[in-house]
């Protein structure tokens, strides 16, 4: 069956210097027998300058829109549309601040529902807003949307931060949520646009998943949304960096926990990348039955030689392969090695990777001066030219040409890191076929699961027990390589993830088929315009074949003219 | 795929401290030295090393012991999540939890936030935003009008016959440049005001740029055009007074170009300041109110002591209402324009240079068999105040409209928004 799949990114997919462009690259050239059409918001001017990768041609379609500038349109509200703009915004401020409800609710219903429903239908009604009028950039910024957060944040029964903010404070909130409500102003709603697809597949959350949010209020088109990593937390991480009053850091996470919540509430299927961020969006409110981990995919290929192959390995070597920083503690790795020595004197460590940035580079400085000081160089006999036993290497270089090289020279692939997310290092070990020792963090355990040795984290001593368990035993290490390169084969390949999109696809367009009203010339709906027929999976209507019911017998349609499709579908909970 | 496991790289801690020390020093018990693996493992039967650290520091409150450790994230966050987003991002995982009894690092964290005391959370004190400086560029390119205007004026004084339209026309010329460069940068200028980051700057309108200019036209030649006019000179009479330009007006509002700036500054300044210092948004209205007059009535003074100063050296008569007022109408109109509020100066600046438009032209019409009567209202006006009173009601009127708008809108906190705010 042929679907329509609206594709969202933020800052990613086409440009060239996206985030996970290659992912959505491999599941749009992976899915041949669909059509996509892709959203695309940019992050900054550099990266529109850099323009797109080269795209398939099922990309039917490219709709970009900057969200690192908006331009005011000019719009100036009448009274209506004023009064209409203070209440969806004062309404969003009030969740916000959590504060008393303005409109009417239901008694007895659960207080995190309530919060929930008055963001959602803050934010609906503002889109409505810009739908119908325009002009909401320049209201977001306007005196009416800071007074509405004053008058939220001085409300009884709001957050105690909230109660302290300043004017200047206020002014940082007003003008960030005019950033992140920046998407509710495109005009990608209207007819062909993300109205008519049959799905939005958002690649991140947040912002992101923002259109596909409005698109499902107004047509009714069901929303997944795949997350590798959690917005919110990546927003709590940068927000705890910089040094913002509490009164602006409360209601900025309030408004990005809101848009999570919202997100997963509305989502029919949401797909977290690894088990920690699946967490996270179970602790966000996603429903677990919505909830269905799909492990990235990794191009396996470069590594089939090497995996096939474990005899390559030198038996005596330890491999650590990365980018060099801080978070991977590599001084515990080089304190592990020494304990290993003490045990196995012809073991060697090679530390393949490159550092970026300055702390990194003096991260790397300390570790090499950390080596030189723990091991000193030595030699075969009192003629030849001393090494030491730890080197360190980069891609590239005459030691580890390739990637896959590089992992095959070892016996053992090491990772010591103290935070991860999914590393990836490990994964390809796997696809080489490697026995891996790791410490016990991210999404390791998940991917290594039951594969490789898993120690915890910050312990130097068990690092180096279990390297030297396995440098001992040839046997184990040939059965856990063996055991992890299935592993990885069954879990981890671009395969994988683009047949498990290809079955969701399926699934919630069989489950949300996007009902559409077919108006007749007089605006009436028209019965049986489209037939049951047109939901038949197959494309077994195209030109070639006469079949009768694609567009219904001539008598149905009655004297009217041509159908048209009614825009916007009169919709939300109805359509579904 | 790379870049899908940096996507949810949690951020590396910025105290380097905690790198080097070990969770497990914090927990109660001795962190054995297990390693987890399906396969059977002959080193699990192994004793723990009896030295680690952890066992003979042993806490009977292992999370207080925690909380003191990330004492700084406990009393930043929020929320509790905002707790584990921390200590995740510092390697507590979900098995690091369980040694203190938590389910996960989720109820760990909602513990620490509720255990924080915030009865000592002293709010930080705002901290000032940085105050637009005094910079050179924009403080010399403020001067650089006057100093042009001052050289054409002499230059004027000094040629004679052909030469001098030609310096007229070239010393407009760069005096019209220098104005657009003062307004380019500067508290002036467009960029001073970005009511939200990432917004391009709302160039002037078109239309504001024309009636400037025609302000500026009539201040130049337009009250002896209205005498010519009104007297009934022939088309011969017209040249001459062309010809005698009253130049000290342009020269005293080219050199008010500096004031302007400065008072731009100190009431951009100052906003900036009680943004940081007010409550709430009714607080700094009426704070900024008092600021937006003063540095208005401190323009007024300037401005007054320059035509006094360019009348006296250009020994023409001191125009003071038409100077004075015009002068304050156009850096209303800027002040308004560099605050993104472009529609009101364009619409008064435009009303005002119609009345002065139409007082010569009905004056130029009455001339015509038959319609006398059109002088009348002008001629009126001129003969009890004298032509100058023409352009100084148009301005006076119009800037008196434009400052209870400024007082309106400028006095807004919207209108202060600061660039560059994160978000």
């Amino acid at each position: 069956m042929l679907v329509r799949i609206g594709l969202l990114t933020e800052g990613g997919y086409p440009y060239v210097s996206g985030d996970a462009r290659l992912w959505c690259d491999r599941l749009v050239r992976g899915l041949g027998g669909h059509e996509f059409d892709i959203y695309a918001l940019s992050r900054s001017q550099r990266q529109e300058d850099e323009g797109w990768i080269e795209l398939p041609p099922q990309v039917n379609r490219v709709r970009t829109a900057p969200l690192w500038t908006a331009e005011d349109d000019g719009v100036v509200y009448g009274r209506r549309a004023r009064r209409r703009f203070a209440e969806a915004y004062g309404e969003l401020a009030a969740a916000l601040c959590g504060g008393p409800d303005t409109g009417n609710t239901s008694d007895g219903a659960d207080p995190s529902t309530i919060e929930a429903d008055r963001f959602g239908s803050a934010l609906y009604g503002l889109a409505e807003l810009a739908r119908d009028e325009g002009g909401l950039v320049g209201a977001l910024r306007s005196e009416a949307a800071v007074r509405a957060l004053e008058r939220a944040c001085r409300a009884p029964g709001a957050l105690a931060a909230a109660r302290e903010a300043r004017v200047s404070d206020l002014l940082s909130v007003a003008a960030h949520l005019e950033r992140a409500l920046r998407p509710l102003s495109l005009d990608w709603y209207e007819g062909d646009g993300l109205g008519s697809v049959d799905l939005c597949h958002a690649a991140a959350g947040g912002p992101a998943a923002l259109p596909g949010l409005v698109a499902r209020h107004f047509s009714g088109v069901p929303l997944l949304v795949t997350e590798y990593g959690v917005p919110l937390r990546a927003h709590y991480l940068a927000s705890g960096a910089d040094d913002g009053a509490p009164a602006v850091r409360s209601l900025l996470a309030a408004f990005h926990g809101g848009l999570a919540s919202e997100i997963y509430r509305r989502a029919v299927l949401v797909t977290p990348g690894n088990t920690h961020t699946r967490r996270w969006q179970e602790r966000c409110g996603a429903d677990r039955e919505k909830l269905r981990t799909v492990y990235p995919g990794m191009d396996a290929s470069h590594f089939a030689e090497v995996g096939e192959s474990p005899e390559a390995a030198d038996p005596d070597t330890l491999i650590w392969v990365g980018r060099i920083e801080p978070a991977k503690d590599l001084v515990s790795l080089l304190h592990a090695f020494a304990e290993v020595r003490k045990e196995e004197p012809q073991a060697r460590l090679r530390i393949v990777g490159a550092a970026t940035g300055a702390e990194s580079e003096a991260y790397l400085g300390h570790c090499r001066a950390l080596a030189a000081q723990l091991f000193p160089d030595e030699a075969e006999d009192i003629h030849a030219v001393g090494d030491n036993p730890v080197s360190f290497e980069e891609i590239g270089g005459p030691e580890a040409p390739t990637l896959a090289e590089a992992y095959a020279a070892g016996a053992v692939v090491v990772l010591s890191s103290v935070v991860e997310g999914f590393p990836i290092s490990l994964v390809e070990a796997m696809f080489c076929g490697r026995a891996t020792v790791s410490t016990d963090v991210g999404a390791v355990v998940e991917i290594i699961g039951g594969t490789g040795l898993v120690v915890p984290p910050r312990n130097p001593r068990a690092l180096a027990e279990a390297c030297v368990a396995l440098l001992r035993d040839p046997a184990r290490r040939e059965r856990l390589g063996a055991a992890a390169r299935a592993r990885a084969l069954e879990l981890f390949t671009v395969e994988q993830n683009v047949e498990a999109f290809r079955g969701i696809y399926l699934e919630v367009v069989s489950r949300c088929p996007v009902s559409e009203v077919v108006l007749d010339g007089a605006g009436e709906p028209l019965p049986f315009a489209v037939p049951a027929e047109a939901h038949v999976p197959g494309r077994w209507t195209h030109a070639g074949m006469r079949v009768v019911a694609r567009g219904g017998p001539g008598w149905t349609t009655g004297h009217a003219s041509a159908p048209v499709q009614a825009t916007p579908v009169p919709a939300g909970e109805g359509a579904r | 795929m790379r870049e899908l496991g940096e996507l949810d790289r949690p951020g590396a801690p910025d105290s380097p401290g905690t790198w080097d020390e070990h969770v497990d020093e914090l927990l109660m018990g001795a962190p054995e030295t297990h390693v987890r693996d399906t396969d059977a493992d002959p080193t699990r039967t192994r004793p723990a090393a009896p030295s680690t650290p952890a066992a003979r520091r042993g806490t009977a409150d292992p999370v207080k012991a925690l909380m003191q450790r990330h004492r700084e994230l406990c009393e930043r966050a929020v929320d509790p999540l905002e707790i584990a987003a921390g200590l995740e991002a510092h390697g507590v995982t979900d098995r690091t939890a369980a040694r203190f009894r938590h389910r996960d690092v989720f109820s760990l964290a909602e513990e620490m936030y509720a255990r924080v005391s915030r009865e000592a959370d002293t709010a930080p004190r705002p901290t000032p935003s940085p105050a637009p400086r005094v910079r050179a560029d924009w403080v010399l390119l403020s001067l650089l009008p006057g100093a042009l205007c001052a050289a054409t004026v002499a230059g004027l004084r000094l040629t004679g016959g052909r030469v001098r339209p030609a310096v007229a026309i070239l010393g407009a010329l760069a005096v019209a440049l220098a104005v657009r460069a003062a307004l380019g940068r500067g508290p002036l200028g467009p960029r001073s005001h970005p009511a939200s980051p990432g917004t391009r700057p709302s160039g002037t309108p078109g239309s504001t740029r024309v009636w400037t200019c025609w302000l500026l036209a009539y201040a130049l030649l337009g009250d002896d055009l209205l005498t010519a006019a009104l007297t009934g000179v022939g088309p011969g009479g017209l040249p001459a007074a062309v010809r005698d330009l009253s130049t000290a007006p342009v020269l005293a509002l080219t050199l008010a170009c500096a004031p302007a700036a400065w008072c731009a500054h100190l009431f951009a300044a100052g906003a900036r300041r009680k943004l940081t210092a007010s409550r709430g948004l009714a607080d700094f209205t009426a704070a900024v109110k008092p600021l937006l007059l003063g540095a208005f009535a401190l323009f007024l003074c300037a401005s007054a002591a320059l035509v006094a100063i360019s009348a006296t050296i250009l020994r023409e008569p001191a125009a003071w209402t038409t100077t004075v007022t015009l002068g304050a109408l156009l850096l209303l109109a800027r002040l308004l324009t560099a605050h993104g509020f472009t529609h009101a100066p364009a619409v008064v600046l435009g009303a005002a240079s119609a009345t002065e438009a139409t007082a010569p032209a009905t004056a130029f019409a009455s001339r015509l068999p038959g319609c006398s009567f059109l002088a009348t209202p002008v001629d009126t006006v001129v003969a009890a105040w004298g032509p100058a009173a023409i352009p100084a009601a148009a301005c006076s009127v119009a800037a008196l409209i434009l400052l209870l708008h400024a007082t309106r809108t400028l006095t807004r906190a919207s209108a202060h928004a600061i660039a560059g705010e994160p978000g």
